[in-house]
């Protein structure tokens, strides 16, 4: 694997997302990152920056969306920051995976996702912008 | 995304493709939950050639088999490949619904035709 980063900013609108997750592909192609780390990255970004999008504004119009990746020998750090309402994601309670069809509810889902794809997630507000780290080693 | 609709005896068969995301779930969710709506119960969602599914999509499949289940219907997913069935997995899915390897194996489980011998 390749050293490298990229740095994408994206209008606040889930049109983008598409475009994010090929750019991500590219660089990840580019740079040879092991493709079972790229799926992962990928739909990470997506389901960060998806719920962004979503809940992150009260106008998502005219704000955006920072991502950026780097690629290490080891692993792969991927950072999103938005200027949105405070909001941490690692604290929505996970989906009980336990419980029967019916009660099975549709919230916490992606998040889950990215906690389960990720070696690390770590939130923090900073000068008003909210910040997702997420680490994806290398083996 | 493509979604293609085959019906087989009492089994519908639902064949999506390429990505199941964020900008195609909602066609897909008022396809699949339309088709409940409109009386059928033995659906099947054949996962062959689809690529990519994120938790938008994820939420269709949960949505159609929560609504299936009280009606006494049924869903089954079949052939998801490596990467898709993971994420099936990681969610937990793969608990609350069946998922099949093969279109066959999945209308032999809705007691639709019988696969050839």
């Amino acid at each position: 694997m390749h050293e490298g980063s990229i740095t994408v900013r994206l209008p606040a609108d889930l049109r983008e997302i598409e475009r994010l997750n090929r750019l991500i592909r590219q660089f990840g192609e580019l740079h040879e990152v092991p493709s079972r780390a790229l799926y992962a990255v990928n739909l990470a970004l997506d389901e960060v920056v998806t719920n962004i999008v979503r809940h992150g504004f009260e106008d998502p119009k005219d704000q955006e969306v920072i991502a950026q990746v780097i690629a290490k020998p080891t692993e792969v750090i991927t950072e999103v920051s938005d200027s949105g309402r405070a909001f941490d994601p690692l604290a929505i309670p996970p989906p009980n995976l336990d419980a029967p069809l019916a009660e099975r509810t549709l919230g916490g889902l992606g998040i889950h996702l990215v906690r389960s794809l990720m070696d690390g997630v770590d939130y923090r507000r900073a000068d008003g912008k909210n910040v997702l780290t997420m680490r994806k080693r290398i083996r | 995304m493509q979604i293609k609709e085959n019906k087989q005896g009492e089994v519908l068969i639902l064949t999506i493709s390429e990505h199941l995301d964020s900008a195609t779930a909602a066609v897909f969710e008022s396809r699949l939950l339309g088709l409940v709506d409109r009386g059928e119960r033995k659906i099947v969602v054949d996962c062959g050639s689809l690529e990519y599914v994120n938790s938008a999509g994820l939420k269709v499949f949960l949505l159609a088999a929560k609504r299936l289940e009280p009606l006494g219907g049924k869903l089954v997913l079949c052939a998801l490949a490596p990467s898709v069935l993971m994420i099936f997995e990681m969610i937990g899915f793969t608990r609350i619904m069946k998922i099949v390897p093969s279109l066959d194996d999945a209308l032999k489980a809705l007691g639709g035709e019988a696969a050839p011998a």
